[in-house]
């Protein structure tokens, strides 16, 4: 209905300053940068601290490239970092490659079925706090069941701590919890040269919740990675 | 020099009740062994006051006091019942020892001597220095009295004979409650905040307290106790009043050195500082178990004492060291990783019970030891220069906590293995806080770099090839048309032993479901598999 945002605009202006909008308030989070510049214009400067948010996606679309970029920014910033691995995937020697110093990451291996091990893991650390990032990996496959009612509770002790909490998987899980989510999708794989090798893998990330801050307002990015 | 002895008067029965105080307040015996005819060697008061006699065998002491409990002496709960007045005294002085065990008349005693000089500016007074130790013992669960005098001689006489003075045994109904009541640290000095009493003797008037104590005291052998009455001496007084040249013709060697001891002449060695050693604790149990909660629960109280000690000694439990007596004779050993040393027992505990669900005995369970070595509570002072992290007493118990979550080994740094087999990996101690971090390598220029997700265990997968390569690729993780494929490169190693040798062929495979795969084949196994996902 046409009229429908000037009506509650109009709304909004009677009210007055009474009235608060919904959802994290007027602070704006500092954030923490994925140190890939198109993802983090897209984000407004990357992840948000103290908020909960989502990157999801099928295999081979570029999730994990992102998450270790962010770990290795982290890292690099001497803040410490906490990966709870749902899914048992946490390759220590990609992490490396990808310039994570290994001995500020806290590494949590829940025994499967991990889906509530792991939200009880994330819970404390971010119960914990001083962690910069807890990073849920959940994509695994088959994805860990998870009671959506974990969510807002998972949101809200991330928000006391001012800790990061970012999701892995391979679909939605949050939902509305999440300040923010990122969908990726493989574009390209890369293979080249003789002998071939691969090369690397473009994906397509995608701001499916929150305000995309790259210019023009543009909802995607470019992810290149490169094989080490 | 000043010593202090710390004495608890009946061990078995302090012992089984330290164990099990909710047996205070009841008539209650141990016996040496078990059946009808079996000796009584300690009693309760309650047990005293029915009628029932120390001596007296289990079935007459069941006439007179039906309601009697009759519990067998336990040599474990002995054993950790003396450790712990051990660290009843270290907990108050840095210099303690065990009095050597002695028999006939002071068997059922335990007693420990601590070194109370210059104990001033830290208790206020020696009676203050007696009482914080007397408390410290009653805080694990041991009443004891405590004298402090010139020589280990004196004080342990003048202990005794405060042992002597009130009811003996004793049994403190008041304990328990106390003890439930008091999680706060040892009282102030000055103030008796236990059950036991204290003496202390001014350097000098040793001989003069002494003189009118029975010769009983000194624990003369039966021959010169019976020398003693034949000569009609029966105070210490007595025996000092004698010419030394004399005693020592009439009465021999034996006697010459009791009075030399009573009247503080004999050369001591000073008082060791104990090197440190592993705190256990042990108990038997009355049935055999074998089921894991009744189990459990018993391991509770295990714990508890066992926390106790190191809370006096200032200590955390590290890793603890489970060991299990089965039916049979057989014995079952576990060790149970702690992330950081903690003094929380309800972490520690679901540790011990998460590590009996994934290893059960074998067998029933008739007792059980726990052991751990003493590990000072980390005191980190954070870095200005570096961002906050966890607080260290908050990364201690999360640590712990997300150990018992996971199980044991699954909670710490990642390390990349010194190993070529692809899927090593270790993992060691989280302390992000020690050393100097290694610089992290350099970026991977304006790409990402592109990351593994690691299959653990390998995805088995069927592979149709052609000209050598994967054409074709079917599991759970990649399915379909190989569309681009790269390799093989051979990784092979641990040729030296069955176990460990290992020989891949790896590709690097998309599939036209989109997935970029790392397929191998396993040479040893025979077959494909894929270890790990581009993603």
């Amino acid at each position: 209905m046409p009229r429908a945002p000037q009506a509650l605009e109009a709304l909004l202006r009677d009210l007055g300053p009474q009235l608060r909008r919904g959802g994290a308030g007027d602070e704006v989070p500092p954030r923490l940068a994925t140190g890939r510049p198109p993802i983090d214009a897209l984000l407004g400067g990357g992840f948000p601290r103290g908020r909960l948010s989502e990157v999801a996606g099928p295999p081979s679309s570029g999730r994990t490239s992102l998450a270790l970029a962010l770990l290795a920014e982290v890292t690099r910033r001497g803040e410490v970092l906490a990966v709870v691995d749902a899914a048992d995937a946490f390759d220590p020697a990609s992490a490396e490659s990808a310039g994570v110093a290994l001995e500020r990451v806290l590494w949590v291996r829940p025994r499967p079925p991990a889906g509530t091990p792991a939200l009880r893991c994330a819970e404390r650390l971010l119960e914990a706090r001083g962690f910069a990032l807890v990073l849920l990996d959940l994509a695994a496959a088959p994805p860990p069941r998870i009671a959506p009612a974990a969510w807002p509770r998972l949101a809200r002790a991330a928000a006391a701590g001012g800790t990061a909490l970012l999701a892995l998987s391979g679909g939605r899980l949050a939902g509305s919890a999440a300040e923010l989510a990122l969908e990726l999708r493989p574009a390209r794989a890369h293979f080249i040269g003789s002998p071939v090798l691969l090369e690397g893998l473009e994906a397509e990330a995608f701001l499916v919740r929150g305000r995309s801050q790259a210019p023009h307002g543009a909802p995607s990015a470019l992810l290149r990675t490169r094989a080490a | 020099m000043r010593v202090a002895c710390l004495r608890v008067s009946d061990l078995p029965l302090a012992a089984e009740l330290r164990a099990h105080p909710e047996r205070m307040g009841l008539p209650l015996a141990i016996a040496a062994g078990p059946g009808p005819r079996a000796e009584l060697v300690a009693l309760s008061r309650e047990a005293v006051q029915r009628g029932v006699r120390r001596g007296g065998s289990v079935a007459h002491a069941r006439a007179v006091c039906p309601e009697l409990q009759v519990r067998i002496a336990s040599p474990a709960l002995e054993v950790g019942a003396r450790a712990a007045l051990l660290d009843a005294a270290l907990a108050c002085s840095p210099r303690a020892a065990l009095a050597p065990r002695r028999a006939g008349a002071w068997a059922g005693e335990a007693a420990v001597f601590a070194d109370a000089s210059g104990v001033g500016p830290l208790f206020r007074s020696e009676p203050g220095f007696a009482a914080a130790l007397v408390a410290r013992a009653e805080r694990l669960g041991l009443p004891a009295d405590a004298a402090v005098a010139s020589s280990r001689n004196a004080a342990l006489l003048a202990a005794r004979q405060l042992g002597l003075r009130s009811a003996s045994p004793r049994c403190a109904p008041q304990l328990a409650a106390r003890r439930a009541s008091a999680p706060g640290p040892a009282p102030l000095p000055g103030r008796a905040g236990g059950s036991g009493e204290v003496l202390v003797l001014a350097p000098g008037s040793e001989a003069e307290f002494l003189a009118p104590l029975p010769l009983d005291l000194l624990d003369p052998s039966d021959a010169l106790a019976q020398a003693f009455t034949r000569f009609g001496l029966r105070r210490v007084g007595e025996l000092l009043a004698l010419p030394r040249r004399e005693l020592g013709l009439r009465l021999g060697r034996e006697a010459q050195a009791l009075a030399a001891r009573a009247r503080g002449e004999e050369v001591e060695t000073p008082l060791p500082v104990p090197e440190p050693a592993a705190l256990a604790e042990a108990l038997d149990l009355e049935f055999p178990l074998d089921l894991l909660e009744p189990l459990g629960f018993a391991l509770q109280g295990l714990l508890s004492r066992l926390l106790e000690r190191l809370e006096a000694r200032h200590l955390a439990c590290g890793e603890l060291r489970l060991e299990l007596a089965l039916e049979g004779g057989g014995r079952a050993a576990r060790r149970i990783g702690v992330a950081a040393p903690t003094l929380d027992r309800r972490v520690l505990l679901r540790l011990v019970v998460r590590c009996l669900e994934a290893s059960p005995p074998a067998a029933p369970v008739t007792g059980a030891s726990l052991e751990t070595e003493g590990i000072p509570l980390e005191r980190n002072q954070l870095d200005l220069f570096r961002p906050a992290g966890p607080s260290p007493a908050a990364l201690g118990r999360t640590l712990n906590e997300l150990e018992a979550l996971c199980g044991s080994g699954r909670v710490g740094a990642p390390r990349v293995a010194d190993d070529h087999r692809p899927e090593a990996f270790a993992l060691v101690p989280f302390r992000p806080g020690a050393g100097e971090p290694s610089p992290p390598p350099g970026r991977a220029g304006p790409a990402a770099s592109l990351a593994l997700r690691a299959l653990r265990p390998p995805v088995p997968a069927a592979v149709q090839l052609r000209g050598g390569l994967p054409a074709r690729v079917r599991s759970a993780v990649a399915n379909g048309r190989v569309l681009a494929a790269a390799g093989p490169w051979r990784t092979s190693g641990g040729w030296w032993s069955r176990e460990s040798r290992f020989a891949y062929d790896s590709f690097d495979v998309q599939t036209s479901d989109g997935t970029l795969a790392r397929l191998r084949f396993d040479h040893r196994a025979g077959r494909w598999e894929i270890d790990a996902i581009y993603d």
